[in-house]
């Protein structure tokens, strides 16, 4: 494997631990679902778990 | 460790955090895997034992149904009665709509849900005094759980201090709602033939002993 191999592999880590953290970010601020979801991020993450996902998300104070 | 190993081993770590989050997103928050918390600890075992609290998933809260009392108004009119043996359904109509869970609930509504002439008609009124048809409607249209019991005063104060429902005295032959108690001692009623019996609004320890014994049904929040 070359350097540069590598050096892919880290960039797009550093973009999924990015795309992690929002959807954390998300999930503290009660967004399951819609624009700048946890969903959302996760799609982001790993466009493969499109359609595989049934959310059932826990209720938040204001619904 | 390696360059390679390393970028191995946090592509793993970041799996199991994408994975962490989709048992999240889903509700599985607990449990065994692929819960949350086990994954948690697959991407971290020293992490164990981790503190978890259950949530209210969107998946339950419709069973939870509404919670009347946050809707509950005592001061709901009450009509008077157009037939002389409909007290019971005035009483049902009424707490219906003292809690909002029907509010264009009346009298000739409430006879059609406890039904007639089986359970209420013009030649008995309410067939079964115990009123136990009257919390089956509550239950079984709106979701209402409901006790009956046949009390004396003090405990019906008691019941009727923090909750609603309606009754009826033996001797009285009349089915009214509770709104609550007064603050003077006095069972609080809506009562759809005001004046029966020489009563009003309000029901007496003395009322209470001489128009009993008194079937009382009360709802559950």
């Amino acid at each position: 494997m070359t350097d540069q191999d590598y050096t892919d592999q880290i960039t797009q880590l550093q973009a999924q631990q990015a795309l992690t953290v929002q959807a954390l970010v998300a999930a503290l601020a009660g967004r399951w679902q819609g624009e700048a979801s946890v969903e959302a991020y996760l799609y982001a993450i790993d466009p493969g778990l499109q359609g595989q996902l049934s959310p059932n998300p826990p209720v938040v104070q204001s619904q | 460790m390696t360059t390679s190993d390393a970028i191995v081993q946090l592509q793993q770590q970041q799996a199991y955090t994408v994975q962490t989050l989709r048992a999240m997103l889903e509700g599985q928050w607990t449990g065994a895997p692929p819960s949350a918390e086990a994954l948690l600890l697959a991407i971290n075992p020293t992490l164990a034992p981790l503190q978890t609290v259950d949530y209210l998933l969107i998946s339950e809260q419709e069973e939870l149904g509404p919670d009347w009392w946050e809707y509950y108004d005592p001061n709901e009119p009450m009509p008077r009665q157009t037939a002389s043996w409909t007290c019971s359904a005035c009483s049902l109509a009424w707490v219906e709509r003292s809690i909002h869970v029907n509010g264009a609930a009346d009298e000739w509504s409430a006879v059609e849900e406890i039904g007639s002439p089986e359970n209420i008609n013009p030649t008995y009124g309410l067939m079964n005094g115990s009123g136990v048809e009257l919390q089956r409607v509550l239950l079984e249209s709106y979701g209402v759980p409901s006790s009956q019991g046949w009390l004396n005063f003090d405990q019906a104060y008691a019941i009727y201090s923090t909750t609603a429902g309606c009754m009826s005295g033996g001797n009285w032959y009349h089915w009214v709602g509770v709104r609550g108690v007064d603050g003077y001692g006095n069972l609080w009623i809506a009562n759809s033939a005001p004046s029966y019996q020489g009563i009003y609004d309000t029901l007496s320890r003395d009322d209470f002993n001489r128009l009993g014994p008194f079937s009382c049904v009360w709802l559950e929040h």
